[in-house]
């Protein structure tokens, strides 16, 4: 038979081995938490050193001069002149102003009158062949769809192309070389 | 081998073991025999072998737990934690950023690979490579098409590591990756790389392997670059890239156009002191520079001197006008050739015998200026040469600075005639560019810099000129390049005014008369100039682009016309037709007829 004295201390055992049990499991848990904010640490790190190399990829490609020989061959764009410019909402005003007593009648152009189909504008109509009258559809039309992704994947490969980090790569490689 | 193992003859708990007791016990009777006590002691001895065995095993087993255990327990508590702990120290790049005024990164550190071929890889002592030298060099050179085949087969196959190559793409890294080889390795290496390439080459200089920075503000940084509690923090340096790509994208079409053998240039904020722009050309790419050095490290615009010519024109007609030796602008000068001694001083196209001062300015004349800077008097003038720090290496970060170069007798009388137009006093285009700011912005001269400044850091400087000086200044520099020399610098809204000068470039014996420096000094908007150019373009030949003229009025001038429009906006001045600098009271001195 168990005595009160012996009892109390075997509950008192459980009562230990239950909080050193919680005590170790509860360290486990804590090292777990730790080891995974590491692992997240090092996916960021590595992340933005991923962003860093793009980044620097990206300015490379994208440098003044090489924006410039772009500029030259492909765009042609041209600092705005000082008549493109407008002062403020005064001088965007008098853009719109009504025409004086004595002032020239505007010139007018050709269009369609909107007002005749409910302000919606002209039906768009097919195209149609000169020879039977049907409706066609241009080999270019069909196309059209596409043409963004196209332009899209040729301008791509211009730059992989155009990529003057490549070409200061292949400079420093002859340069170990020589 | 354990107890359990047949071979010790131990079969712990098998029947052969106890089989003998047991026969033994079934066939003994109550009286024993000394034969028996002898067994009896005999089986104890062996019970006796048999529990230290067994207990034997259990500590071992008991042993290898407990191993077990703890080894879980010291994993679960700390063995897992990797030795990197902080992220901020990871990500500490090794040598601090660079940016221009708006954070765009100029030079960063870089994480690159490189190529490098290990021969021990393999470990098994035998060939390094799975398949022959000859056939990956043949793959390798169809990822690097610029590969030397037969080297690199050569270094393959002599079997000593080495680089294959200093720099490799990631997406180059793993289609050498594919080709299966071990031995072909990526270390992870930094590199300071420079988006920009050869942009402001001068301005940021390079960086050799062990050795830090050379030339230019990765020298001057060097400190704060490596410092290990700043070098996260990028350093903005005052020059705007959009300025600086513009001014040497101009310079160098007017040095190509020209058969020119080099040019220089500088933006300078009028009012702070800050560069917005320095260029010197040729340049050389940061990028591809090791430790032989680099061709074209020369900055023409900080340390080249030069007898800048006319363009000392302005400067010395100010310096008579605070001085009080102008005070009529109307007032008529003897502009025919002028004796000193056995030399005399003539006019390159002769414009009358008379000039007012904006005329002499305006057709630049050599005479006029000569008289003015001889009644000036030497030691007003180089009162105000040295105000303007052309006494001394110019003030910037850089080391690249020059001395400038004085006259053997600064106070001949001659002499002091020919500092009037630019001659005989050496000195470099920043010095240039800091005195037409002085000039233009009120009379304060201030410090060039290449940090970014803060408002509230702006220098006070000292001043120079006058405040009504630096307006007339204004009105006369606008003047000419509305009627005289500077015309195609006449950028249509943006008020720019300046002055050309064409200087002959002393060489051995005396001047030489095909080699000449033709630079343009400019600020605009003239009626609040913000911003000063000087553009300088170094032995320009005529050619059809310059039409078969080499003065700075069809070279170094156009450079000017050409790049404000392009800055312009972006510095925040906005072309105005109908805004310029009032010259109502001046413009009938010219316009005469």
């Amino acid at each position: 038979m168990i005595t009160s004295t012996q009892a109390k201390s075997i509950g008192w055992a459980a009562v230990l081995a239950i909080c050193v049990g919680l005590f170790v499991v509860l360290s486990l848990r804590v090292q777990a938490v730790h080891s995974e904010v590491l692992l997240a640490e090092r996916k960021i790190v590595s992340l933005k050193q991923q962003t860093l190399l793009l980044e620097t990829e990206f300015e490379t490609r994208a440098s003044q001069r090489q924006l410039a020989n772009w500029n030259t061959v492909e765009f042609g764009f041209e600092a705005p002149r000082a008549d493109q410019y407008l002062e403020g909402e005064r001088q965007l005003a008098a853009l719109g102003q009504p025409l004086g007593p004595d002032a020239p009648s505007p010139i007018r152009v050709a269009r369609t009158d909107l007002s005749a189909n409910g302000g919606k504008g002209a039906p768009r109509r097919e195209m149609v062949s000169p020879v039977t009258g049907e409706a066609i559809t241009l080999a270019a039309a069909s196309q059209e769809q596409d043409a963004g992704a196209m332009f899209a994947d040729a301008f791509g490969e211009f730059l992989t192309e155009a990529s003057p980090i490549r070409a200061a790569n292949a400079k420093t490689a002859t340069g170990v070389r020589e | 081998m354990n107890a359990y193992s047949p071979g010790l003859g131990l079969q712990f708990g098998g029947p052969e073991y106890f089989e003998p007791a047991r026969r033994e016990r079934r066939g003994s009777g109550p009286a024993m025999p000394v034969g028996r006590v002898q067994m009896v002691q005999m089986r104890f001895e062996a019970l006796l072998v048999a529990r230290q065995r067994v207990l034997l095993v259990i500590a071992i087993f008991v042993l290898v737990a407990l191993a077990a255990i703890l080894r879980i327990g010291y994993l679960g508590t700390v063995g897992s934690a990797p030795t990197h702990s902080s992220m901020s120290e990871q990500l500490l790049p090794p040598r601090g950023e660079i940016t221009d005024r708006n954070g765009t990164p100029l030079a960063r550190a870089f994480p690159a690979y490189a190529l490098w071929f290990d021969p021990e890889a393999m470990g098994d002592g035998g060939s390094p490579l799975v398949r022959s030298p000859q056939e990956i060099a043949r793959e390798l050179k169809a990822i690097f098409p610029d590969l030397n085949e037969a080297r690199v087969a050569k270094q393959l196959a002599s079997g000593k590591g080495g680089y294959l190559r200093r720099r490799v793409l990631p997406e180059d890294a793993n289609r050498v990756f594919e080709l299966g080889e071990i031995a072909l390795q990526f270390p992870q290496e930094t590199d300071r790389h420079y988006p920009q390439g050869s942009l402001a080459a001068h301005v940021l200089g390079y960086t050799v392997e062990d050795q830090g920075g050379k030339i230019g503000m990765e020298e001057v940084l060097e400190e704060r670059l490596s410092d290990p509690a700043l070098r996260d923090q990028p350093v903005a340096l005052s020059i705007d890239v959009r300025v600086q790509g513009a001014l040497e994208e101009e310079l160098r079409r007017g040095m190509l156009s020209t058969n020119a053998i080099g040019a220089a240039g500088i933006v300078l904020d009028a009012d702070t002191g800050e560069i917005m722009a320095l260029a010197s050309l040729p340049e050389f790419d940061p990028n591809v520079v090791g430790a032989a050095g680099a061709p074209n490290v020369f900055n023409r615009a900080t340390n080249g001197l030069y007898e800048l010519g006319s363009t000392f024109k302005p400067l010395a007609v100010a310096a008579a006008i605070d001085a009080g030796v102008v005070r009529d602008l109307g007032k008529p000068w003897d502009a025919r050739p002028v004796k000193v001694g056995n030399r005399t001083i003539r006019d390159l196209h002769s414009k009358g015998d008379v000039l007012n001062v904006p005329q002499t300015l305006v057709y630049s004349s050599n005479t006029v200026t000569a008289r003015v800077a001889d009644e000036l008097g030497a030691a007003k003038m180089q009162r105000m040469l040295r105000d303007l720090n052309m006494d001394a290496r110019p003030v910037i970060e850089l080391p690249a600075r020059g001395k400038p170069l004085w006259p053997q007798d600064p106070n001949n009388r001659h002499t002091n005639m020919v500092i009037g137009y630019g001659h005989s006093l050496a000195v470099t285009p920043l010095h240039l560019a800091n005195a037409y700011a002085a000039m233009v912005n009120g009379g304060i001269w201030r410090p060039a810099t290449l940090h970014k400044l803060k408002p509230s850091e702006v220098p006070r400087g000292k001043r120079v000129f006058k405040a009504s000086t630096s307006s007339r200044m204004r009105q006369m520099l606008r003047m000419i390049s509305l009627y005289g020399t500077g015309r195609s610098a006449d950028a249509e809204g943006y008020r720019v005014g300046g002055k050309t000068g064409s200087a002959e470039k002393p060489g051995v014996g005396g001047y030489s008369e095909r080699k000449i420096i033709s630079t343009f000094a400019a600020a605009f908007p003239m009626d609040r100039p913000r911003y000063v150019i000087v553009a300088m373009i170094d032995e320009p030949r005529g050619t059809v682009a310059s039409s078969f003229q080499r003065t700075a009025a069809f070279n170094a001038a156009p450079v000017v016309g050409r790049l404000v429009p392009r800055i312009g906006p972006m510095l925040g001045v906005r072309p105005d037709a109908n805004r310029d600098v009032d010259i109502s009271d001046l413009r009938y001195l010219v316009e005469k007829k």
